[in-house]
């Protein structure tokens, strides 16, 4: 691989023990994906940051970095941890403050940004054509087909990697060769995009090349953010292709397949009925809420009081709780749980329930796998509904 | 078969014939992957599947099941991605592709083959 002469002095240790070691990560991976030389990056996004799932072996990892000298060397953003800092809900669990914090210390001391959310892009929207490195699958595939901007799926090493020396490997989706898309999908007339999110599923499950999605410009914003990180989740997709609203010029379009989305395709990713009586987790907010859908939540609650057959969880970026206030605090009046800069994936929930009912194919399946939770896909209001109605 | 993380890699073969996702489908605390059938060990042995899918938290569930000592001894795999490169990189597992990897999981789902030997830098996979 090619290096100039700054890379190499960063690999060679001038630069210290954790931009070597960073360095060292970056370029052993690029070789292996067969990586000419290194591209400089305008944002990094560090994932694998919530101790309940990196454990203290991935936290030792990280503040070994802080301690031996890493420091951002660009923007960087950082995903949620596992606790709850709004201290406005009773859902998630927040015992694993102390280790939590030691993570999110040495990364703020670092110089990233602690944001907590999955949607870094709410921060600082990418450019077409820029260059990224982003951990979070989610918010790796919808910086690709939402913006334009060129990024891979990085493990949450390599974003932490790029973060401290500025450049990642050239290769993969950095390269526009690779951003073809091949595989047109479809979706039958008869699904419903309240359960866009089992489409999702279905499509990781199902296809492993870049897809076109024409059906997705029919959806809402936080539709196409639920629809993308389900694919992300049950699948390795890192880009997929929306004609008219993925930016012209950071793909190449050349059909070789297509694929009908059938209806009783995606019957086992939205999951079973529920008997009646049921206790009801309603989940909203996997990706993190945008300010949009939080008002949307505040209006469809509007003609509810209190919660009826359990409790509604929203989960929103750290600083939502400070900024928005007031709309926080309408929907806290009733009786909604917030938890800020964190999720249910990434934490541990204090008492189980019958079923957790969310609009997010994501969550369906890391909470099925992770928590051995049963799951029910629908569309937003009827989250609502199901504990409120 | 192409070394992507080179290394020695010899044992017994155990086949997971899937992609998956470490965080989620993988307990770095007992070294089990977890299938929507059974539980099945990876301990000490050659882990055979697809790919890796899902978190890009993978790379460090991986860095963990090398430090809680319950690892595979190595990985052989039909394709790769940065996550499951990364995790291998710096839990120094052993990473291989299997270019035939189809014809190779049919003969382990088969029993022809439980064990396999690679040494660094040969290029030859064997099996038996």
């Amino acid at each position: 691989m090619y290096l100039t002469p700054e890379q190499e002095a960063m690999l060679k240790g001038e630069y210290g023990w954790s931009t070597a070691k960073a360095m060292e990560i970056i370029v052993k991976v690029g070789e292996s994906l067969g990586a000419e030389n290194l591209v400089k990056i305008v944002h990094a996004h560090i994932s694998g940051v919530s101790f309940s799932n990196i454990g203290e072996h991935g936290a030792r990892f990280i503040r070994d970095f802080y301690e031996k000298g890493g420091r951002a060397r660009v923007y960087t953003t950082i995903n949620p941890g596992c606790v709850d800092y709004s201290g406005l809900q009773s859902i998630i669990d927040n015992s694993l403050i102390n280790a939590q914090k030691d993570i999110d210390n040495a990364l703020a001391k670092m110089g990233f940004n602690p944001v907590f959310t999955c949607i870094p892009y709410w921060y600082r929207p990418p450019s077409p054509g820029e260059h990224l490195a982003w951990g979070e699958s989610s918010a790796v595939i919808f910086a690709n087909t939402f913006y334009g901007g060129y990024t891979n799926r990085e493990g949450g090493p390599i974003a932490l990697a790029a973060a401290i020396t500025g450049y990642t490997y050239n290769a993969g989706l950095h390269l526009s060769e690779n951003r073809r898309a091949t595989v047109l999908v479809t979706t039958a007339p008869d699904i419903d995009r309240q359960v866009i999110g089992a489409v999702g599923l279905w499509i990781g499950d199902n296809i492993r090349e870049i897809t076109v999605i024409p059906f997705a410009k029919h959806l809402t914003f936080p539709e196409l953010k639920i629809l993308l990180a389900s694919m992300a989740a049950s699948g390795s997709h890192a880009m997929s292709v929306v004609p008219g609203l993925t930016p012209r010029g950071t793909y190449i379009e050349e059909i070789e397949e297509k694929i009908v989305i059938e209806k009783n395709d995606i019957d086992k990713y939205i999951g079973d009925e529920y008997p009646r009586g049921s206790s009801v987790l309603g989940y909203v907010g996997c990706p993190h809420t945008t300010l949009m859908e939080l008002m949307e939540v505040a209006r469809l609650l509007e003609r509810y009081g209190s919660p009826r057959k359990g409790r509604l969880l929203l989960t929103i970026p750290a600083e939502y709780t400070e900024r928005y206030r007031l709309l926080i605090n309408r929907l806290k009046s009733k009786g909604v749980e917030i938890a800020a800069g964190t999720c249910p994936v990434v934490s541990r929930l204090r008492k189980k329930y019958d079923v957790v009912v969310t609009n997010s194919g994501k969550a369906a399946f890391y909470l099925r796998k992770i928590h051995g939770l049963k799951v029910r896909i629908t569309g937003l209001r009827e989250v609502i509904e199901s504990v409120y109605a | 078969m192409k070394p992507v993380v080179d290394g020695d890699c010899e044992g017994e073969v155990v086949l997971v014939d899937q992609y998956m996702s470490f965080l989620g489908e993988v307990d770095p605390v007992r070294g089990i992957v977890k299938t929507e059938k059974e539980e099945i060990s990876v301990e000490e042995k050659i882990l055979v599947f697809k790919g890796s899918r899902g978190s890009t938290v993978g790379s460090y569930v991986i860095y963990a099941m090398k430090q809680y000592g319950r690892s595979p001894l190595c990985m052989l795999v039909k394709e790769v991605e940065p996550i499951l490169i990364a995790g291998c990189v710096i839990a120094e597992i052993p990473l291989l592709v299997v270019e035939e990897y189809d014809d190779f999981a049919g003969t382990i789902k088969n029993k022809n083959h439980r064990y396999v030997r690679y040494t660094r830098g040969s290029g030859i996979l064997y099996a038996w």
